[in-house]
C-alpha cells in the first residue's frame, strides 16, 4: 500500500472519529446538491423535450393580432401567402386550449384532418368522425379514462359532446402530446364556436429553409396583422423562458447557498482545538505539511463527493420518478391547471461537471486553507493552541 | 564527553516579538548533548525547558542564534527539511502524552510512518514488536481514551520508537504518573539509553532527575543556562 492509499485510510477513519459532525455537514451539502441538480435536471429536461417537439414544428407559422393579441386567421390569408415565391404549402391549422374544471386540467385541443407521423398512437387510432377522439396520457390519467371510454368537453354555448376515447397518445415527447385532445376539424370548431372560415393560425412551408426570415418579412409587408413565427424564434423562447425560469429559483434558493456556505467556511475556518491539535500532533510526529494537506484534501473530498453524488441522486429520483413535486409549481408555473406527466431523463455531462465544480471545488477549499494554516505553524504552536 | 549530537550556540527565542504582549523564553543559550547520554534540563515551570527541547526538536525555529544537529545547521533550514529530521532523528515522548483519541493503540504507533512508503505490513509488523517490547501489546486494539495514564505514556514512548530514531526528547514525562509509574517510565528509558540512544528530558521532577540513568544535567532559570 503506498502512501496515498494510508493517508487516504487515515483520512476516512478521522471522519469516521467526528461522523456525527461530519453526517449533519453530509446531510445539508447533499440537500443543497439535490435542489441544485432538481433544478438543473428539470429544466434542462423542459428543454430537450421543448426542443424534441420543436423539431417537428412547421418552419413558419403565422397568426393574427388584434388589439396585441392572437386572434383568429381568416383562410384567405393562406391564399394570399401561398402566392408569395418560395413559399409551399399553407396548411390552416386548428388548435385551442380547454379548461376542465372536473379534473382542474387544462387541455390543448388539436384538429387533425390527415395522419400525423408525429403523434404516434400508443394504443387505437386517430379520430375519423364527429363524436370521437384521442386524448394524451395525462388527459386520460387525470379523467381516469381509457380506450373505449368517453371524454365529456362542454362547448361556447354550454353544450356538453361526449367524445369516445379511439385512441391514446405515446410520443418520445410527453410534453407534446401529454395534455392532447385531437378530433375532427368540424368537432373542434363546433367545441370553440368557431366559424369555419378561420382557423387558428397557418402553417407556412418554405422551399429554401435559409430564406425563412425573408418569406417571413415579406409575410408582415403583405399582411401587416399578421405575425409570422419562425422556427428558430419558438426555440429561443422556450430557452428563454426555461433559463427565466430556473434562474428565478436558482435566486430564491440563492439564501440557502449562501447559508450552506457560511456553514462550510465555519466549519472549515474554525479548525476546533481538537483538530489543530491534531495537525500539530501529526506535524511533530514526522508528518509534512504537504501529508496534512493531503489528509484534509482527502477528508474533504470525501465529504463533498458524498454529498454530491447523494444530492445528484435524490435530484434524479426527485425530477425523473417523483415527477419534480416540489419545484414544478415554481418552474411550470400553471402547473394547478397543467396535467402530470413524466419526463424523460436527460442529463448531460457538463451539467454534472458544471455542478461539480461549483460545489465539491469550493468545499475542499474551503477545508484546505484553514489547514494550511495550521500546518505551515511549528508544531509546537500548534499543540500549545 | 562523547562527541556532541546536539549543540545550541546563543539561542534565543521571542514569541511575539515586538508585540506588546512580547515573550523572551530563552535568551543566548549555548550547550551542547552528548551522543549516547541521558541529559536532564531541569528548571522551575516557565524557565524555558520546554521552549529549548522543541527547539532541539526542530519544532520551531530559534528567534536567534544557531542549532546543529549530527554538525548540520537547523536554524534556518525551510520546513520541509525540519520534518525530515524530525522524522529521522527524534522520538518525541510528551507531557499530555498527544496520543490521536477516537483511533486505537495499534494505529497511533504506526501512525509516524504513514507518509512514508514503509509497507503497512511492514509498519504493523514493527509497532507490534515494539508494544511488546514495553509490555502493552495485549491493549493493541483498544482505543487510546481507554486506557490508564501509565498505559497511554508507554503507547506514547512505542510511537516515539517506531521510526528508531537516535534521539528521545520527553518533555515532563512522568507529570501525569505517580511514584510507581515514574519508576517504570525510568526503567525504560535506561534500556533504550543502553541501546544506544541519546535522550534529553526537560523536568522538574526529582526522581528523574536524582535518578542514576542521568549523566547530564542543565539547569534553566528564566530562559537562561544556569
Amino acid at each position: 500500500m503506498n502512501r496515498h492509499a494510508k493517508i487516504l485510510e487515515y483520512a476516512l477513519s478521522s471522519l469516521l472519529r467526528r461522523k456525527y459532525k461530519n453526517l449533519g455537514l453530509v446531510v445539508v451539502f447533499s440537500l443543497v446538491i439535490a435542489i441544485l441538480s432538481s433544478v438543473l435536471f428539470f429544466t434542462d429536461s423542459l428543454r430537450s423535450e421543448a426542443t424534441a417537439m420543436l423539431a417537428a414544428a412547421p418552419q413558419l407559422v403565422v397568426q393574427r393580432l388584434s388589439g396585441g393579441r392572437h386572434d383568429l386567421i381568416p383562410l384567405a390569408y393562406g391564399e394570399k401567402i401561398r402566392r408569395i415565391p418560395g413559399v409551399g404549402k399553407v396548411v390552416p391549422r386548428y388548435w385551442g386550449y380547454y379548461y376542465d374544471y372536473l379534473t382542474r386540467g387544462n387541455y390543448t385541443l388539436l384538429a387533425v384532418d390527415q395522419d400525423r407521423p408525429d403523434l404516434q398512437l400508443l394504443e387505437g387510432s386517430l379520430p375519423t368522425a364527429v363524436g370521437e377522439c384521442a386524448i394524451g396520457e395525462g388527459v386520460a390519467r387525470a379523467g381516469m379514462i381509457g380506450l373505449g371510454g368517453y371524454l365529456v368537453l362542454a362547448d361556447g354555448r354550454g353544450q356538453y359532446a361526449a367524445l369516445k376515447i379511439r385512441g391514446i397518445f405515446s410520443a418520445s415527447s410527453n410534453l407534446l402530446t401529454n395534455d392532447l385532445v385531437v378530433m375532427t376539424r368540424e368537432q373542434l370548431l363546433q367545441i370553440f364556436s368557431q366559424p369555419a372560415d378561420l382557423a387558428t393560425d397557418l402553417a407556412v412551408q418554405v422551399y429554401n429553409e435559409a430564406e425563412t426570415a425573408l418569406i417571413a418579412k415579406k409575410i408582415k409587408l403583405l399582411l401587416p396583422d399578421a405575425r409570422p413565427i419562425t422556427r428558430g424564434e419558438l426555440i429561443r423562447t422556450y430557452e428563454a423562458v426555461f433559463n427565466w425560469r430556473s434562474g428565478m429559483v436558482l435566486t430564491m434558493f440563492l439564501g440557502a447557498l449562501v447559508a450552506f456556505c457560511i456553514l462550510a467556511w465555519e466549519k472549515a475556518a474554525g479548525l476546533s482545538a481538537g483538530e489543530g491539535r491534531e495537525i500539530g500532533i501529526l506535524k511533530a510526529i514526522g508528518w509534512e505539511t504537504g501529508d496534512i494537506l493531503e489528509l484534509k484534501f482527502w477528508e474533504g473530498m470525501a465529504i463533498s463527493l458524498t454529498s454530491f453524488l447523494t444530492g445528484l441522486l435524490i435530484g434524479y429520483v426527485h425530477v425523473f420518478f417523483l415527477g419534480a413535486v416540489l419545484l414544478a409549481p415554481a418552474i411550470k408555473g400553471w402547473s394547478v391547471i397543467f396535467p402530470r406527466f413524466a419526463l424523460n431523463p436527460d442529463v448531460s455531462l457538463y451539467q454534472i461537471l458544471v455542478m461539480l465544480v461549483l460545489t465539491v471545488v469550493p468545499y475542499t477549499a474551503c477545508t484546505i486553507v484553514p489547514s494550511w494554516k495550521a500546518a505551515i505553524t511549528d508544531p509546537d504552536i500548534v499543540m500549545r493552541g | 564527553m562523547p562527541e556532541p549530537i546536539i549543540v545550541t550556540r546563543g539561542v534565543s527565542k521571542i514569541f511575539n516579538p515586538g508585540q506588546p504582549d512580547e515573550v523572551v523564553a530563552l535568551n543566548d543559550v549555548s550547550l551542547e548533548i552528548g551522543q549516547g547520554l541521558v541529559t536532564v534540563i531541569q528548571g522551575p515551570s516557565g524557565s524555558g525547558k520546554s521552549t529549548l527541547l522543541s527547539l532541539l526538536g526542530c519544532m520551531s525555529r530559534p528567534s536567534m542564534g544557531h542549532i546543529l544537529v549530527g554538525g548540520k545547521d537547523v536554524a534556518k533550514l525551510p520546513e520541509r527539511f525540519l520534518t525530515e529530521i524530525r522524522r529521522r532523528t527524534f522520538g518525541f515522548i510528551f507531557q499530555q502524552f498527544n496520543l490521536i483519541r477516537g483511533i486505537t493503540v495499534l494505529e497511533n504507533v504506526m501512525l509516524p510512518l504513514y507518509p512514508l512508503d514503509t509497507p503497512l505490513t511492514e509498519i504493523g509488523r514493527r509497532a507490534v514488536s515494539i508494544l511488546d517490547s514495553l509490555d502493552i501489546l495485549s491493549k493493541k486494539d483498544v482505543k487510546v481514551q481507554h486506557l490508564s495514564g501509565g498505559e497511554q505514556q508507554r503507547v506514547a514512548i512505542a510511537r516515539a520508537l517506531i521510526n528508531e530514531p537516535r534521539i528521545i526528547l520527553a518533555d515532563e514525562p512522568t507529570a501525569h504518573l505517580d511514584t510507581r509509574l515514574s519508576g517504570e517510565l525510568i526503567d525504560i528509558l535506561q534500556e533504550l539509553n543502553r541501546n544506544g540512544k541519546t535522550i534529553v528530558i526537560a523536568t522538574h521532577d526529582p526522581m528523574v532527575i536524582e535518578a542514576p540513568l542521568v549523566d547530564t544535567i542543565v539547569s534553566m532559570r528564566d530562559g537562561t543556562v544556569q
